[in-house]
């Protein structure tokens, strides 16, 4: 039905998408995967016409059942795409917060594309998008109708997202990344919806992610794109089960997945004493600003956690975003203050390593600074354990080496990094100090799966180095399950089931421990 | 090719603020230690002469050469509105750090502070002190300074609020880095960017605040020279010597114009 024939893209004379050939068949879905920066979701807004003008079409075609769309050396026919915006082809964002106009309700903007396109009267409008709402399982429809964007959670909104797309009935639908900011217990309902919307309707889907595992999960074909190649393509099966290429191999085994297990031999030292113990902790938040006028309100977000981390162990925290994980982590590095219950140290200085690679590093120091200044501020702390410059220069320079990274980088800034060497640094940043106890909130989470695995490997070998003790914190399973000895799952601001890893894969006691399971 | 011309585009900004300014400045500083003609002497033959090689921008009611009072004037008004500045942003700074990382209490009173001034027209708050305190060039500095300081408290209070959360910053606490040290090591030079430019703007509303009050007689008293005094002077005789207006006048169309183009320049080279 759709075919992209030859297909090169460039920016300012760079091509980022070369020479691809995609074949889209009627009802089928179709898995676009790679990595950041492999060029699928330009392929994918080309096609959709709604790449910006700074690109440029440097060869091949797209084919809309027979009718070209685009062609290499003609301008971009504006109005020959828009009979096919909406209409036949419609798209569906990664960030539904931002696809959707935050001063607008949401139903106002869902029959907007029903005025737009059809010749409906506004009762009949209203009835359509109610039931479509209906149809992608959103509840209360008739207030739905009536809110803003805002005042809907995520998985609603991209159920709204949903609904705006599919309500023309359009042959082609194009997901670019839909559930990437989703817990994943949502994330498997809009996948079930997409997969069901892809029955009823019998339009063409293009899926784009970098998630190999729920390609597998809805695509019955994969396209493997690398450096904005098509690498490989074929039967989703055939290629998990007998890849082809090396790098889709590689991406393949990067999955951090259940099937295979924790290669290091378990670690901890559980004779002696725990690294961490917590005994009866809750955590309290303040709502309602620090202003003078406004009473607050104290809020329960952790309650009654208890848990002990041996020297050498992994304890992973796994539950929804916003089951207070975060909260319980700081509370036990002591950078939540307002806390009732005991946390008790037997290590000097722990870390924490946080998610996001761009923010953890000041952006305004080089590498070489960052790294000492753990050391500077232990001196200025502590004068016995004051180093001289070139005694902290040395062990910077080492550090650095220790997680892989050339002495070059001593002198550039985190601007200059990418993800994965950003977050190669902020463990040496954490781990400079030799603290025998590290926090890791999601350090994988913001990488690419092949980074992801490095960074992982990488915190491993540390651990058996340093005998360190980790709480390792993840909305994901399988990272979890690759990384962690001990599992403890939280819900809502209770810790509701621990134990170790085999224990809590095999034999789940918590229907929600079971529900994450299952929708990983 | 987009990036090229909009490099070229800087380039012309910041080459068109360096020279003006440039130019400025140095005919300031040395004003500040030779000047063609003396600023204070006075000739009676030479009263109202025009433009000429020998007066570059004539003379004044006294015979003063327009052009040496200039210079002088030009170097007065940076100098003071340069120190009025740097007293601001330092202690905008100061009190935007301790108030945006803080917050609570000192913050609630310095804010309330920083809006009682706000309040009020600057030049007629800085009036009224000059009359508290008096005249004289350091009650200008120090009451100019006063006027300028709410909008980098206000400025460096929200780079300080948006980024004592950031991880960077909690991992600076948890490596236990002091206070201090988090405040003006750790994020001071995350805020300079932003700061530098309103450091610019700050400059510029400066040297229009300092000649408005040398105009209106209460800054640089004579026989010094100010760019202000001498529009001040120089308006009685607007029909029987225009030149005599004109020269302070334009002086502080170039250097304000510097100034801007040169911010704008730096502006977009930080882009």
């Amino acid at each position: 039905m759709i075919r992209l024939e030859d297909l090169s893209v460039a920016f300012d004379g760079a091509e980022v998408v070369k020479n691809i050939n995609l074949e889209l068949r009627d009802g089928e879905i179709l898995g676009l995967v790679g990595e950041s920066g492999s060029g699928k979701s330009v392929t994918a807004l080309t096609l959709m016409g709604l790449v910006s003008d700074a690109a440029q079409v440097t060869s091949g075609r797209i084919l809309f059942d027979d009718v070209t769309l685009l062609e290499a050396g003609r301008p971009r026919d504006r109005s020959l795409y828009r009979g096919y915006q909406g209409n036949k082809m419609s798209m569906i964002f990664q960030e539904p917060m931002t696809s959707l106009n935050p001063t607008q309700r949401v139903g106002k903007q869902v029959d907007e594309v029903l005025r737009l396109h059809t010749g409906l009267s506004p009762e009949e409008r209203r009835k359509r998008v109610l039931e479509m709402f209906r149809a992608v399982g959103l509840r209360e429809e008739e207030k739905v109708y009536a809110s803003y964007p805002h005042q809907l959670s995520g998985g609603m909104r991209q159920r709204v997202m949903i609904a705006m797309a599919v309500i023309l009935h359009p042959r082609l639908l194009v997901a670019d990344e839909p559930t990437t900011a989703l817990d994943v217990t949502i994330q498997s309902q809009i996948i079930g919806l997409l997969r069901e919307i892809n029955e009823k309707q019998k339009n063409t889907m293009l899926f784009i992610t970098h998630d190999l595992n729920l390609a597998r999960r809805i695509c019955r074909r994969i396209a493997v794109m690398k450096d904005g190649r098509v690498v490989e393509q074929g039967d989703t099966e055939q290629i998990f089960g007998h890849p082809a290429r090396e790098y889709t191999r590689k991406l393949i085994e990067a999955v951090p997945s259940r099937i295979k297990t924790n290669k290091a031999a378990r670690m901890a030292d559980t004779a002696g004493e725990p690294a961490v113990q917590v005994r009866d902790l809750s955590v309290f938040y303040q709502d309602g600003g620090n202003s003078l006028f406004s009473r607050n309100r104290r809020r329960c977000v952790v309650e009654g956690a208890e848990f002990d981390i041996y020297p050498g162990e992994s304890v992973g925290l796994v539950g929804e975003s916003g089951c207070g994980k975060t909260s319980l982590a700081r509370a036990v590095l002591g950078m939540n203050r307002d806390i009732t219950g005991q946390v008790v140290h037997r290590t000097m200085g722990p870390q924490m390593i946080f998610q996001d690679p761009y923010s953890s590093l000041n952006p305004a120091k080089t590498v070489g600074w960052l790294l000492q200044e753990p050391l500077r501020a232990r001196g200025l702390l502590d004068r016995e354990k004051a180093m001289t410059g070139e005694e902290m220069e040395e062990a910077a320079y080492e550090m650095l080496r220790r997680v892989g990274m050339d002495d070059l980088y001593f002198h550039r800034r985190p601007s200059q990094l990418s993800g994965g060497q950003r977050q190669r640094v902020s463990i040496a940043q954490a781990l400079i100090t030799h603290p025998g106890f590290i926090v890791a909130d999601e350090p994988v989470s913001a990488l690419d799966v092949t980074i992801q695995a490095q960074i992982m490997e990488l915190m491993q070998e540390l651990q058996q180095e340093m005998k360190l003790a980790y709480l390792f914190i993840s909305h994901d399973i399988n990272v979890v399950y690759r990384m962690c000895d001990r599992i403890m799952v939280m819900r809502k601001g209770r810790i509701i089931e621990s134990g170790d890893r085999s224990e809590i894969f095999e034999d789940p006691k918590e229907e929600y421990t079971r529900q994450l399971l299952r929708d990983s | 090719m987009a990036s090229r011309i909009s490099s070229l585009k800087w380039n012309k900004y910041l080459f068109a603020g360096l020279f003006m300014t440039g130019l400025a400045v140095l005919l300031g500083i040395a004003g500040f230690f030779r000047t063609p003609y003396s600023t204070t002497a006075m000739s009676a033959a030479e009263r109202f002469d025009p433009p000429s090689l020998r007066h570059l921008f004539g003379t004044d009611n006294f015979g003063r050469d327009i052009f040496s009072r200039v210079m002088q004037g030009m170097g007065t008004t940076i100098l003071i509105s340069a120190l009025v500045v740097l007293f601001s942003a330092v202690l905008g700074i100061v009190l935007g750090a301790l108030t945006g990382y803080f917050g609570g209490l000192a913050d609630e009173v310095v804010m309330r502070f920083v809006d009682a001034v706000n309040g009020f027209p600057s030049i007629l708050l800085a009036l009224v002190m000059i009359s508290i305190l008096g005249n004289g060039r350091q009650n200008l500095i120090l009451s100019l300074g006063i006027v300028f300081t709410p909008s980098y408290v206000r400025i460096v209070r929200s780079e300080y609020l948006r980024l004592r959360d950031a991880d960077y910053i909690r991992r600076a606490r948890l490596m236990g880095v002091g206070k201090a040290r988090i405040l003006f090591v750790h994020i001071l030079p995350n805020i300079l960017p932003v700061f530098w430019v309103s450091v610019m703007i700050g400059l510029n509303n400066a040297i229009l605040a300092e000649s408005g009050m040398s105009y209106l007689g209460i800054g640089v008293q004579p026989p010094d020279a100010s760019l202000g005094n001498m529009l001040s002077d120089a308006q009685g005789y607007l029909q029987a010597a225009p030149w005599y207006a004109l020269a302070p006048g334009l002086a502080i169309v170039w250097v304000v114009l510097g100034f801007s183009l040169f911010s704008e320049g730096i502006r977009r080279l930080c882009e």
